[in-house]
């Protein structure tokens, strides 16, 4: 009775923290039931470039990331998916087109020379940007979509501004002169700065260009998909000549972070690798609700069945049974919320499928019970061998699922792996609840002498034993 | 109620034998028909499909049902020609259009095209799909490997826990069961269209998760019989084992059956099909697991001897002291 008394506890307390884990942690939703686009880009190799290694994902990754915050979309997932692919999610964007039509496009990087006279405008200019992009920041977190599409707007008129304060070379000097980009460190301890190296008509523009500006303090404007990503200014020693040789370092007080992070933002723009957008599945905010209220409608009808047939069927086990299926929704739904489960359609589903595996270990317990009640046994060896009997049935039927749920979340992708996930972790709960809940509670049960009647846990008892005596 | 399914084993293997022959020849007229064994959705193989609503928050927007032939036109005025319509919902305020793979702009210009002719659309209520066809292959591919690799794993497990020839019949009965739901869709993929998607490969994974499940505590209830008694003739002991576990199957695929109805009947559409395809399956299931793969098992060891290895599983299964 002890035990019970302190496995009761445990149980209470485990029922507390998950009604205050599911009260305070919000389960974040999948895009098919928030709304939103989820694009998957495949970036190409081409002659120059005929194998996509990580470098190149990482720096295409770079791009994409530049793109989305332009796009203004709060909480946007970016992941590498495999060997080439990059996956998108925008929750909630309402203009799949826009997003379709900004994030496929190849890299476009330009050096640009400002124009004579606009050195005092660049500096307002940036100052402006800079606190728009950091408002951007915080209106992120707020979730604030209006709001954060109004800033959006005001930073890009504020790119537009900056942008008119340049022009191009002539030719133009792009990403397709470019060799390559890397951060180092300096002499200098905690230093970081940036080489870039150009091919060889690459190499004459860039002379001409950093002769063109060196000593007036204007700037060089490295645009990347029109925005401005660094604005070195050259030293007056290069009056003469320019830079010549094709290499050069930006420097300025970088950390190894910062000069990377730039490093990569100048080989995704040098890249000349296409992407392209091979998937896009986009809902709708409204559809996406409605799935939601009718799988909610589902779970609670099925979960409703599901307790009555088991009051039914098996009487005080059944009532039983529904505690610790009340108890395993909680505890499912809490473990959910605590490892960040990210709830989609098929992970709905996989719950409430779970629901009626779930009844399945206690159907085994609870039938062994009758069994044992059947061939004579005492109500408490009944009980006792039922659970014991019925362990390696339940933990053989359950590791088989989890193989196969194991195989699909290794090998599936997306909406698939939320299915997996959920499932398996529904039957782990159900596991523990089939062995700790039901089992306390059945001890409890039969402890009490009101309820201490075998006919309560096996309805007509005495002509089935009739039968297997018979037998 | 007393079933003696070893009796008439070779009526239940005639049974299941004419319902997989019949799946697989839908698969085979499917084959001929559509060059797929099953209605593929565009997961599999890539295509654009746009699920569009009218925006009845306009007015006169929604005054009569989409007509189908206007939809049509607009497509054949796109290049479009061979895709496939659907009216959707009650009002018939929608439409599910799917065509072959479009860009953003092809796309656009047929939405900007439908809602010049049609009416405007709901951006809410939008549901656009397009898949590209490495995409679609690589989804078949995962999905197919996801399968062989959870049979694998399935094997080894049983044949470490029970014995080799367990394990083999199992996995035919799983076999039985995933063949037999792949029959019914083949079959409703011609008479009706249905399509199966990468959701159905989830349901063909669960059910096989479910089937092996069921067929494990049978299994389990066999071992524990023998151990006890392994003089007793194998067809009994396999007749008591599937009385004993009967009332534990019925009302385990009853109860998951009450769950899956009710994602059938209230879920959302994209579940419909899912919800389906677990409901032929567990049944099957059910079937299979009593009538197959027990059958199976007595008839394989009434021939090569019943002598069965318990050591491995002696700790786990030694019954408590009964008193």
């Amino acid at each position: 009775m002890q035990r019970q008394r302190s496995l009761l506890a445990l149980i209470v307390v485990l029922v507390i923290a998950a009604i205050v884990a599911i009260a305070r942690l919000p389960i974040s939703l999948g895009l098919d039931l928030q709304g939103g686009s989820q694009l998957t880009i495949q970036v190409q190799p081409t002659a120059e470039i005929p194998q996509i290694t990580d470098r190149e994902l990482e720096a295409v990754q770079s791009v994409i990331e530049n793109r989305i915050n332009g796009l203004g979309v709060s909480e946007p997932v970016v992941q590498t998916v495999g060997q080439d692919q990059i996956l998108v999610q925008l929750p909630g964007v309402s203009n799949p087109e826009q997003a379709e039509r900004v994030l496929g496009g190849t890299a476009q990087l330009e050096f640009r020379t400002q124009r004579p006279g606009t050195e005092a405008q660049l500096f307002a200019e940036q100052q402006v940007r800079l606190g728009l992009l950091a408002k951007q920041q915080e209106l992120r977190a707020t979730n604030n979509t209006t709001e954060i599409q109004q800033n959006q707007e005001a930073i890009e008129r504020s790119n537009a501004a900056i942008a008119q304060l340049f022009e191009s070379t002539n030719p133009p000097l792009t990403g397709r002169n470019l060799e390559d980009a890397y951060g180092q460190p300096t002499q200098a301890p905690n230093n970081w700065e940036v080489g870039i190296r150009f091919d060889s008509p690459g190499a004459e523009l860039f002379a001409q260009l950093t002769r063109d500006l060196a000593g007036t303090g204007r700037s060089i404007g490295i645009f990347l998909d029109n925005e401005l990503i660094s604005a070195p200014t050259v030293g007056p020693q290069f009056a003469q000549t320019g830079i010549t040789g094709g290499s050069a370092v930006i420097t300025g007080r970088f950390t190894a972070q910062e000069a990377n992070d730039l490093a990569i933002q100048l080989r995704g723009g040098a890249l000349p690798v296409p992407v392209e957008i091979v998937e896009n599945r986009t809902v709708g905010a409204t559809l996406g609700r409605d799935s939601i209220q009718r799988s909610i409608y589902a779970g609670i009808g099925g979960l409703i069945l599901v307790l009555i047939f088991m009051v039914v069927y098996y009487r005080v086990p059944g009532i039983i049974a529904d505690l610790s299926l009340c108890v395993y929704a909680l505890l499912t739904w809490a473990s959910f919320a605590l490892l960040g489960v990210t709830l989609t359609l098929p992970g709905i589903a996989g719950f409430i499928l779970s629901i009626g595996m779930a009844v399945d270990a206690n159907v085994l317990i609870f039938e062994r019970t009758r069994e044992e009640l059947r061939a004579g046994k005492s109500l408490y060896r009944s009980v006792e061998s039922g659970f014991y009997r019925a362990f390696s049935s339940i933990l053989d039927s359950n590791v088989t699922t989890w193989i196969a749920c194991a195989a699909l979340f290794w090998l599936g992708a997306g909406l698939v792996r939320g299915f997996a996930l959920t499932l398996a972790l529904g039957i782990a709960v159900s596991m523990f609840t089939a062995i700790t809940c039901s089992r306390t509670l059945m001890f409890i049960a039969i402890s009490l002498p009101s309820l201490r009647k075998p006919e309560l846990y096996c309805p007509n008892l005495p002509t089935v034993r009739r039968a297997e005596v018979a037998r | 109620m007393k079933l003696s399914i070893n009796q008439s084993r070779k009526l239940w293997w005639a049974i299941s034998a004419v319902a997989i022959i019949t799946g697989i020849a839908a698969m085979l007229i499917s084959w001929q028909q559509i060059g797929a064994p099953l209605r593929p959705s565009l997961d599999f193989v890539g295509g654009t499909r746009l699920q569009l609503e009218r925006d009845c928050s306009q007015p006169n927007n929604c005054a009569q049902p989409i007509d189908i032939t206007a939809v049509r036109e607009v497509l054949a005025a796109q290049g479009l020609a061979n895709s496939s319509i659907q009216i959707l919902g009650q009002e018939q305020q929608g439409i599910s259009i799917r065509t072959s793979t479009l860009d953003v702009e092809q796309r656009t210009q047929l939405q900007d095209a439908l809602s010049q002719r049609i009416g405007a659309f709901d951006p809410q209520s939008t549901q656009i799909d397009t898949v590209g066809p490495t995409i679609g292959r690589q989804l078949l591919s995962s999905g197919l490997l996801a399968l062989i690799v959870s049979f694998g794993g399935i094997i080894v497990y049983i044949s470490l826990r029970f014995q080799l020839d367990f394990a083999v019949f199992a996995i035919t009965a799983l076999l039985h069961d995933v063949l037999f739901t792949a029959g019914v869709f083949a079959i409703l993929g011609l008479v009706w269209g249905v399509e199966v998607d990468s959701l159905f490969i989830v349901a063909l994974l669960t059910i096989t998760g479910f089937s092996v499940n069921d067929t494990v505590v049978i299994y389990d209830r066999i071992r524990e019989i023998l151990k006890v008694n392994p003089d007793r003739s194998i067809s009994e002991i396999v007749d008591d084992a599937v009385n004993q576990t009967l009332a534990r199957s019925i009302n385990t695929t009853l109860t998951t059956m009450l769950a899956l109805f009710a994602i059938f009947l209230f879920g959302g559409e994209t579940l419909k099909n899912f919800a389906l395809a677990l409901i032929i399956g567990f049944i099957c299931g059910a079937y299979s697991s009593i009538f197959i793969a027990s059958t199976l098992l007595s008839w394989w060891r009434e021939r090569h001897g019943q002598r069965l290895a318990t050591q491995s599983t002696a700790v786990i299964d030694s019954p408590p002291e009964d008193t």
